[in-house]
């Protein structure tokens, strides 16, 4: 890998929006646009975005890692961090990919809330495939495992050697300041399937097996990663995410359909 | 203030953003280092609340990622890791001059940032500041006393130990290490680093938190440290019980960020930090 083949960025309006782009190690016919997930997802997945977007760019994908506005290296706050802009960023991100790969076929990608993301605005993007990874569906659940976090965290003697009061872990969700907007936002949030052809990674623990019954359809495919991902342990937030799995079925999908 | 994307290093494997400041050079900048693993933004983006408060302040900023984190990729050369480091921040100066002028600098880092803080202040003479936070500390007499003695006169441990021990259990669970464990350099050597930094005119801030408690549990401990160089006037200290390693929640890093640019306006004071071009 040269380092002169990622490139660091600012763009989108006022140069509010980071971006990395991976040039592909040979002329692309396709780009996959990485959504990131939000908050403390997005941090502990930092590292295995890199490794994916590494991976694909030497089999000749063009890829664009980016951060919403509020998140990461982007402008604004992190109380700003806004449902309907992220979804208006991702299209802004999957124009800048087309432009930078001179490739029309994207396929997007994203964990947790970033796949939520992807599979929101793929029909708006044009997106050829979406591969979500372990998506967030029921908004009102994924607020409800939040606050039960940051509850917990409150108390949480490891971190802690007393308790914080009830006001000095309001309004925020492990680490980040959430506004009330965006609050609403996400509990209101109900992903629905992409309309376009989609494939669900799934590392979460193990359901009924009727997780993603409605959501997809036959043309979908749900690919099991094995081993659960450890999103939603307290003590594990400040532990990267690491897939060699994930990068191995993200990596295999895009040789099966490039 | 504006923000810009660099790719740097003597092998253009560095990745940063610098904080620049309009029109004005400045002679001093701000350097923030990686903390633990964690990419340049830091902590629940810690690093960007910080640099871009200091941006407002009128300081030309840079948080990037050192070789091998976040995006910055591997130099080869065959150096040493503290040798790595001195030639990462020297980049990072040389960036930070290029983009603003600045001829001095002063280092921010947490943990084992502070720990590269630490080394590169040791070393190169344009370093006339550094943050430390959760840096170096050592287990004193003071430390156990503080940490023992409560727990022998508490007979609620008695009694729970003596349950433990009747119904065959083992014994309390070591306390967790911290997020970013900081191995120690050899205390006399510490010593002899801040003396010589602060016999060179640099200026101190140490911010330890109770996200340390394993081995750091009062402000006195400090001096029990390091000794009377923590009472020379170019030293502050500080150390907030309440507070997490990596100041997880917004009013403690708010209240960091502001102990941070107020200890920068007292001592580098924005009218010295910078001038016209």
């Amino acid at each position: 890998m040269r380092p002169e083949s990622e490139i660091p960025f600012f763009f989108g309006p006022d140069d509010s929006l980071f971006g990395m782009y991976h040039e592909p190690a040979f002329a692309a016919s396709c780009a996959v646009l990485m959504c990131p997930p939000l908050g403390q997802d997005l941090i502990r997945c930092h590292r295995l975005y890199r490794q994916l977007a590494q991976a694909l760019a030497a089999q000749g994908v063009g890829v664009l890692r980016f951060d919403y506005y509020g998140t990461g290296d982007a402008a604004g706050s992190s109380a700003e961090v806004d449902w309907d802009r992220c979804m208006v960023d991702a299209t802004i991100a999957s124009r800048e990919l087309r432009a930078r790969a001179r490739v029309d076929r994207v396929i997007a990608f994203g964990a947790r809330l970033g796949a939520s993301v992807a599979l929101a605005v793929a029909e708006r993007a044009k997106f050829a495939e979406v591969i979500a990874w372990d998506p967030v569906l029921d908004g009102r659940d994924h607020v409800a495992a939040l606050d039960a976090m940051q509850d917990a965290l409150r108390a949480d003697s490891g971190r802690f050697i007393r308790p914080r009061s009830d006001a000095d872990v309001a309004e925020q969700w492990q680490g980040f300041s959430v506004g009330d907007s965006f609050r609403q936002q996400l509990s209101a949030l109900r992903t629905e399937p992409a309309g376009v052809p989609t494939v669900i990674v799934d590392s979460l623990p193990a359901a009924d097996g009727s997780r993603w019954e409605g959501f997809v359809t036959a043309r979908d495919v749900v690919s099991p990663l094995g081993q659960p991902t450890p999103w939603d342990d307290l003590r594990r937030l400040e532990t990267a995410i690491l897939s060699k799995p994930l990068i191995q079925a993200v990596t295999g999908r895009l040789k099966e359909t490039a | 203030m504006r923000e810009e994307a660099h790719r740097f290093g003597r092998g253009r494997h560095l990745v940063g953003i610098a904080g620049l400041t309009g029109d004005a050079r400045c002679e001093m900048g701000v350097i923030v280092l990686n903390a633990g693993l964690v990419h340049r933004i830091g902590p629940f983006r810690l690093h960007v609340e910080l640099t871009r408060q200091l941006n407002t302040a009128g300081y030309p900023t840079l948080r990037f990622d050192m070789s091998t984190l976040g995006d910055s990729g591997a130099v080869g050369g065959g150096l040493t890791r503290a040798q790595q480091v001195c030639a990462d921040l020297d980049d990072a100066m040389a960036l930070l001059k290029a983009r603003a002028g600045c001829e001095r600098f002063v280092l921010v880092g947490l943990c084992s940032g502070a720990q590269n803080a630490h080394v590169v202040a040791t070393n190169d003479a344009r370093v006339t500041g550094a943050v430390f936070l959760d840096g170096y500390a050592y287990r004193t007499l003071g430390y156990k006393l503080r940490h023992y003695l409560p727990r022998l006169a508490d007979p609620g441990r008695w009694s729970r130990l003596l349950r433990r021990r009747t119904n065959g259990e083992k014994g309390e669970k070591a306390a967790s290490e911290p997020v970013f464990a900081v191995p120690a350099a050899p205390r006399e050597e510490v010593i002899a680093n801040f003396t010589a930094m602060v016999d060179r005119g640099m200026k101190l801030y140490l911010v330890y938190s109770g996200g340390i408690s394993n081995y750091f549990n009062h402000s006195r401990q400090f001096r029990e440290c390091f000794g009377k160089v923590m009472s020379h006037p170019a030293v502050t200290t500080r150390y907030t019980a309440e507070t997490d390693h990596t100041y997880i929640l917004s009013g403690d890093r708010a209240r960091l960020l502001d102990g941070i640019g107020g200890w920068l306006v007292s001592n580098f004071p924005p009218a010295t930090a910078g001038r016209s071009s």
